[in-house]
């Protein structure tokens, strides 16, 4: 298997709101893919398109070589931790590991009580009254104790403190480090997924603005700052993603292939944080323009 | 064995860190040929990183034939690395803390020690060198 | 899935039981007695018959006014506490995704939960139903027509229940939210109970008709509503544990009585008696025949049965099983609509 998934013009369409429009996506096995983009990006529809709650309103969707909820073999390979980590607040901790073990075929008992006993949980409380930290765990526990091939994260760390979420990401990536499943976790923060992630899927407004290497990412990309121009000459196969002008010096965002020679700029490597929110706000401003009339911009000759 | 620790301000790659962290520890010595590094699950669970970028640094410290993977046992230091004479070094860190409490002294704060810091040493090494 | 539905509704299920079992003990302790009292004082009763059965009837008015109010209320409260919240809490708290992500598809899932709660439910009301018609057998015997308490006995209750529960669930997986489905889920059940009661039992079965003579009347008497002329009404039983579903008087010809027949009737044969309501004086209820007023009630009834016969529709004692067995069945059929909605919607949504 490689690739953990695989989209073709997918669409999802909320009554006539559409909230993911033609997302084309191959996504690797074997790695950590950070799924990022604002709040209402669509990450959620994509995630729960992934794991079989939803259907998609255009296109196909593949997980793991299958249709997703094609059947109990199929839900059996996937763990999915859905938002705010749902659980059933009146049972109890291990009242919750029985359900894994008789819900799921392949369910790691012993790796389950290890963990919640690792964990410090306390087997007779009831889910209800664990802290936000705490129930994450346990739910990160029952959808790993499944021993899947993916595991698919909805904001896992969104609500938890800097505390909990840095052991949370501790035990996935331990668990990474041993099992080598293949990981799909969302976030609207990219500081939660930069430590993590070695592959990067940025959704703006319903859309995949860039999917791909982590590492790729940020050799491709770099940033140039020097005197202020208004007409730039670039090698032919770079992209400019962003510019800003002050009065005295211009600098752009680029995506290229090519090294940039021109010495009158400087040229320096960007953070995927830049990356991220450069691809962004490119999106925004797409969109913005579509609705009003264009803003003046950059005239870029290739 | 050694235990790594990340900067997330400082913009160098994990992976780089990693690197650069092991290079660090065989010029001060506390890593020998023979030593083994942690595991690659052990770093994870510590740093809560990916282990693709555990397993890309020690792929970058093997390439420079430091280090060796035995499978089932782990990586071990195989090579060393040019080592300053302890003597130097403990001369040069005295002359250094000697400037560090002149400059303090003379009513600098530590703030604007680093500064000064950070900017020769950028003098010297990375623009004298042309290295970005 | 079976057994963490089981853990999921152990709770509820161990104290609904817990709570059956202390009515069951109640009921055949004061049961057994109420069994007793009637061999003893009522089947074999010579004189004073009107007392002891009164005295009988007003025996155990706790437990039969507990039981009353059970068997009315357990099938809506079986919709309202079992049916509703079992999937609308599912959404609600958003556990549906953590669900519908083991490995069990969504159907079977939807499935054991069902099948497990509707059979709870209904051996739930079932047993209840029994217990109440057990306890009440000897009441019954004495005082009561079976199709005055159709829908307290027997088992027209499990229907009820099992569809409360359906309509509970359905209304849950289309609103998602536990207190509006509740209250949803009440409305629902009251308006198939009343459009049941009102609309659909008259005429499940075509209902017999009997001719009888004015005589046999149970009731016969004189109405005027806010000054109209004066007509005649009059009412008839088919016969004991009937259900009489119409009474209707009819001339000699064997037409319905009009109302100007029936004034004109009453303004020629029985005027003595048939006066308007003094002005002020209060309008309803019966009003006490001046004395020597029963000679012209009789002259003028015995006149009416020469004119007019009643022609009663109704339900015979016989049909009782069939119509329970109808009444159930109407229920259980629009409980499994319910359930297959609940299917089809939840199929829906996920489109």
């Amino acid at each position: 298997m490689t690739t953990a998934m695989e989209t073709a013009g997918v669409g999802k369409r909320y009554g006539r709101r559409w909230a993911l429009t033609d997302c084309t996506l191959t996504i690797p096995a074997g790695r950590v893919v950070g799924l990022v983009g604002p709040n209402g990006a669509g990450k959620t529809t994509l995630l729960h398109l992934a794991v079989g709650l939803l259907e998609p309103s255009a296109g196909s969707i593949s997980v793991l070589g299958e249709r997703p909820n094609a059947g109990a073999d199929q839900l059996a390979r996937i763990g999915f931790l859905a938002q705010d980590s749902p659980t059933y607040s009146r049972l109890t901790v291990e009242q919750h590991l029985r359900m894994g073990e008789w819900l799921n075929p392949n369910w790691d008992a012993a790796f389950a009580a290890d963990r919640v006993r690792d964990l410090g949980l306390d087997l007779g409380q009831r889910t209800g009254t664990l802290s936000g930290g705490q129930r994450a765990q346990l739910a990160l526990t029952l959808a790993v104790a499944k021993r899947p091939q993916l595991l698919v994260l909805d904001e896992p760390v969104a609500a938890l403190d800097p505390l909990a979420r840095r052991e949370f990401l501790q035990t996935l990536m331990e668990v990474v480090a041993v099992d080598g499943v293949s990981v799909v976790l969302s976030s609207h923060l990219i500081a939660d997924l930069e430590r993590v992630c070695d592959y990067l899927v940025v959704l703006v407004a319903g859309r995949v603005a860039i999917d791909g290497d982590v590492d790729e990412l940020l050799a491709g990309h770099h940033l140039l700052t020097g005197p202020r121009r208004d007409h730039v000459a670039l090698p032919g196969n770079t992209a400019v993603i962003e510019a800003s002008h002050t009065e005295k010096q211009t600098s752009l965002l680029v995506r290229t292939e090519t090294p940039i020679l021109d010495p009158s700029w400087t040229v320096t490597p960007i953070t995927l944080d830049d990356l991220v929110l450069a691809y962004m706000r490119q999106a925004r401003d797409r969109d913005r323009d579509a609705t009003s009339e264009p803003a003046s911009r950059l005239a870029v000759a290739r | 064995m050694i235990e790594f620790h990340l900067d997330p301000s400082s913009g160098v790659p994990t992976y780089a860190q990693l690197v650069q962290q092991v290079h660090q520890a065989l010029q001060l010595g506390l890593l020998e040929p023979g030593d083994r590094l942690p595991t690659a699950q052990q770093v994870v669970a510590s740093l809560a990183i990916n282990p693709n970028t555990v397993l890309k640094a020690y792929r970058d410290l093997e390439r420079e034939g430091l280090v060796r993977a035995r499978p089932g046992l782990g990586t071990f230091v195989v090579g060393r690395l040019p080592r300053t004479d302890p003597q130097a070094q403990a001369k040069f860190r005295r002359s250094m803390a000697s400037w560090l409490r002149s400059a303090r002294d003379a009513g600098l704060s530590g703030e604007e020690i680093e500064a000064i810091y950070r900017t020769a040493f950028r003098d010297c090494f990375v623009e004298g060198e042309g290295v970005a | 899935m079976t057994r963490f539905a089981w853990l999921q509704s152990r709770t509820q299920t161990l104290g609904v039981y817990a709570m059956l079992g202390a009515l069951a003990i109640a009921a055949a302790i004061t049961g057994v007695h109420l069994s007793n009292l009637y061999h003893s004082h009522i089947l074999h009763c010579t004189i004073g018959c009107d007392l002891a059965t009164t005295q009988f009837l007003h025996s155990d008015t706790f437990l039969r006014n507990s039981f009353d109010v059970l068997s009315l209320v357990t099938p809506a409260l079986l919709g309202i506490f079992w049916g509703a919240p079992l999937l609308a809490r599912e959404f609600e708290a958003g556990t549906y995704r953590l669900a519908w992500t083991q490995s069990v598809t969504r159907s079977r899932w939807l499935t054991t939960k069902l099948a497990t709660g509707a059979g709870a439910v209904a051996t739930i009301a079932g047993i209840l139903t029994l217990v109440i018609t057990w306890w009440y057998r000897a009441l019954d015997k004495v005082g009561s027509n079976p199709y005055d308490l159709f829908e307290r006995r027997d088992i027209a209750p499990i229907g009820y229940a099992v569809f409360a529960f359906a309509a509970g669930a359905l209304i849950g997986v289309v609103i998602r939210r536990v207190v509006p489905t509740m209250a949803a889920t009440l409305g629902v059940y009251v308006g198939a109970r009343i459009v049941t009661t009102r609309l659909i039992r008259p005429h499940l079965l075509p209902p017999l008709h009997k001719t009888l003579s004015m005589l046999n009347a149970d009731g016969f008497g004189f109405v005027s509503s806010d000054g109209s002329p004066i007509t005649l009404v009059a009412k008839a039983s088919a016969g004991s544990n009937t259900w009489t579903q119409s009474t209707q008087i009819l001339t000699s010809t064997g037409h319905v009585a009009s109302s100007a027949q029936l004034t004109a009737f009453v303004q020629q044969y029985c005027p003595a008696i048939a006066n308007p309501p003094a002005p002020g004086a209060p309008g309803n209820g019966p009003v006490k025949a001046a004395p020597g007023v029963a000679d012209a009630f009789h002259a003028c009834r015995d006149e009416a049965a020469r004119v007019f016969h009643l022609a009663v529709t109704y339900q015979p004692a016989s049909r009782y099983w069939a119509l329970q067995w109808l009444e159930t069945g109407i229920f259980v059929a629009l409980a499994a609509l319910a359930i297959g909605g609940c299917y089809w919607w939840i199929a829906r949504r996920a489109r």
